[in-house]
């Protein structure tokens, strides 16, 4: 359960200041997976950093399972980061020169999962993805776009975190593998019990979610 | 996988750029490896120079390389007065012919070819000889000594003193028809002890055969030195004579009054002082290498550092994403440690063959470029003068400065600093090790900054 109240981020810029999130207050349930949209430069990124304690929030607070992250210390907001929190961007950004199953393997490792088990979650991750062993020790650079972001959805998935921010997963893709990879979330969310937050552009994606949040100027509102 | 094994593996993700990266820390490591040897095999010399030459004076005719006609030897007797004086321990006399075919029944075992064009090359001093250069034989070198055991020490005649490998020696105060023979000679000659040849229309007895480890005295005979000043006619005359001084410190002193003592006839000259003019170059060029060391581990370390930083920046979004996941920055950091590591070992490995390779001709480029005006080898060097076949240069001869026409430059300090003996011992590949942590600490120190300053947020931007 995520529970944001009054979230609060402003950025000094040269210009002046731009309050990127204003007041942002909403809640999630496990499971559920929650569209977010918006126009560029509305504050989606912004608000899925402060969730993902990327950056840290001028005020308010957020609330995962009844743990307050503002007092988390250095060493707790990355154990959050690796063990709570799960991340799946629009470039994938897988590492480059490890496999798939070594990409998925790295997020274990930071999630000190035990050793002896991390390739066989690795190997079960990718299969729920939907990529066969015959995909898992290939590079990134030798797999489809669609492909890539399977792995990053293992991976985001790997360590059961209770959170999963997706930027744009689908802005790289076209349509109807775009469909796919937020019908897997949706599948992985429901198994995994996890809260999914997407943020897209798509009117279409985001009307597969469960529910809609639309931001605008910083200020979050929920579509009917 | 662990960030130690992920930075190996990354260090050869970019294949062209790691071979750049480890060829450059490699000529690095192996410009300061050979520095090091340089350094290590210059102080050794100077040590090895130092120890042999300090506290020895050498005293000779004057005069007697400054013309081509030679000075009027010195006397036993003057030589003698010597050891009254204050801490003087001991006085080593020597008076050296060479004689030619016609004075004895000994070959010389060195090659015309080689020497011939140099003594050739002598001018008068070789004139005086009946011989035109095309057909000169060498002569062979006969020491009178009263030091045997001792006739070739103090850095004279390339070094060391004569070891007997066969028979026994003379007594410092003999005047038998004996000699000992180096071993270059008597293998020449076919010579064992008990055997004889002639010299001077006298049989000589050979009583032992020594090894100097130098072709030059080994190619040398030792007499009595009372046995040569009867045969050759000079009667209480010596060619040189060597000091020895009780301590290092009394060098000086004991310099000042022999000079007194002896005045005008003759030219003294404490092989410390030079030894320490010769040494000069040595230690400008222990100080140049120091200095090219410490300068080749820094650029080394820069390299490394600027390689890293740019790693680091190419990788940004790759540290972003890796904190995202939740990586510590212990983790990253150790991860572009071990990346900056593998580069370093695969430089010190290719820069410690490289260094060891080149280390012998840098030493002796470095020696020879800045010692190249020590033509006036302390000592030890032979050459005729006037046609009565008369040698100068017996043990501890040292000719004035600028007496250098046609001196033959073997034996004596000048070669023997030359003769820099390069090595690479364990110390020199502890100091690569030491070195190659050294850079890669400092080479990954900025990058390690850099790498905590990445804000992982940066990765929800599209570049
Ligand atoms: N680090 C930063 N420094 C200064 N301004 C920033 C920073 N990050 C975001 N902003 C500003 O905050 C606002 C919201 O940015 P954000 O990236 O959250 O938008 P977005 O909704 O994700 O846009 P897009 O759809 O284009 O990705 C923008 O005006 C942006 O310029
Ligand atoms: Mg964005």
């Amino acid at each position: 359960m995520l529970k944001v109240e009054n979230l609060d981020k402003t950025f000094n810029t040269g210009g002046g200041n731009v309050h990127a999130v204003q007041k942002v207050s909403f809640t999630a349930n496990d499971g559920e997976v929650v569209a977010i949209i918006g126009a560029s430069g509305s504050g989606k990124s912004t608000l899925l950093s402060l969730l993902g304690l990327l950056d840290s929030p001028d005020a308010g607070s957020i609330d995962i399972d009844g743990v307050q992250l503002a007092n988390l210390d250095s060493s707790g907001q990355t154990k959050y980061r690796s063990t709570q929190v799960g991340f799946v961007f629009q470039q994938f950004n897988l590492i480059p020169n490890l496999s798939a199953k070594e990409n998925v393997m790295l997020a274990l490792e930071f999630a000190h999962w035990p050793k002896q088990d991390r390739s066989a979650r690795a190997e079960a991750m990718l299969t729920m993805v939907g990529l066969g062993t015959d995909k898992a020790d290939r590079r990134p650079a030798k797999l489809s776009g669609g492909e890539q972001q399977r792995v990053a959805i293992a991976r985001a998935f790997s360590a059961q975190p209770k959170l999963i921010l997706a930027d744009e997963p689908t802005g790289s893709l076209d349509r109807s593998t775009g469909q796919k990879i937020v019908a897997l979330l949706h599948e992985a969310a429901t198994q995994q019990h996890a809260t999914v937050l997407v943020v897209t552009h798509d009117e279409k994606i985001a009307q597969m979610a469960d529910r809609r949040l639309e931001i605008e100027d910083g200020v979050l509102k929920e579509i009917a | 996988m662990n960030a130690v094994r992920r930075g190996i593996r990354n260090a050869f993700r970019n294949a062209m750029r790691s071979v750049g990266v480890v060829v450059i820390l490699a000529v690095a490591i192996a410009l300061s490896i050979s520095m090091l040897i340089a350094r290590d095999a210059v102080t050794t010399k100077i040590n090895t120079v130092r120890a042999s030459t300090g506290n020895t004076i050498t005293v000779s005719p004057k005069g007697f390389f400054g013309g081509q006609g030679g000075g009027t030897p010195l006397t036993t007797a003057q030589i003698n007065d010597l050891l009254g004086l204050s801490n003087v321990t001991g006085v080593q006399e020597s008076l050296s012919e060479n004689l030619t075919t016609t004075e004895t029944s000994l070959k010389s075992p060195t090659l015309a070819g080689f020497l011939g064009r140099q003594f050739g090359g002598s001018g008068a001093g070789v004139g005086g000889s009946s011989s035109s250069t095309t057909t000169f034989t060498i002569p062979v070198r006969v020491t009178g000594t009263n030091s045997p055991g001792n006739a070739v020490t103090g850095g004279a005649n390339g070094g060391g003193s004569e070891k007997l490998t066969s028979g026994k020696s003379f007594s410092p105060t003999s005047n038998a028809d004996v000699a000992i023979v180096g071993s270059t000679l008597a293998s020449k000659n076919k010579l064992k002890v008990g055997s004889t040849f002639t010299a001077w229309s006298t049989k000589i007895t050979v009583v032992g055969i020594f090894n100097a480890s130098s072709t030059f005295t080994d190619s040398d005979v030792l007499m009595p030195l009372a046995t040569v000043q009867k045969l050759a006619g000079a009667s209480g005359e010596v060619t040189s004579a060597t000091v020895v001084v009780n301590t290092i410190d009394n060098v000086a002193s004991v310099d000042k009054a022999i000079s007194k003592k002896l005045g005008s006839v003759a030219d003294v000259t404490s092989t410390q002082a030079t030894a320490e003019a010769q040494l000069a170059p040595l230690n400008s060029v222990k100080t140049i290498s120091t200095y090219t060391l410490i300068g080749s581990v820094i650029g080394a370390a820069i390299i490394l550092l600027l390689s890293m930083l740019m790693i680091v920046r190419e990788r940004r979004r790759e540290v972003g994403v890796l904190k995202a996941l939740g990586a510590p920055n212990r983790s990253i950091i150790m991860q572009f440690i071990a990346e900056s590591t593998t580069f370093t070992v695969l430089g010190a490995i290719v820069g410690f063959l490289g260094g060891i390779l080149v280390s012998s001709p840098i030493t002796s480029a470095l020696v020879n470029a800045s010692g190249g005006s020590t033509s006036t080898g302390v000592s030890g060097f032979v050459r005729r003068t006037g046609g009565s076949g008369f040698t100068g240069g017996g043990s501890g001869f040292t000719p004035p400065a600028g007496a250098t026409g046609g001196g033959l430059r073997f034996g004596g300090l000048h070669s023997t600093v030359t003769q820099l003996h390069t090595s690479a011992g364990w110390s020199t590949l502890g100091f690569a090790l030491i070195a190659a942590i050294i850079i890669a600490a400092l080479g990954s120190t900025v990058a390690t900054a850099t790498i905590v300053r990445i804000r992982p947020a940066e990765v929800l931007r599209s570049e």
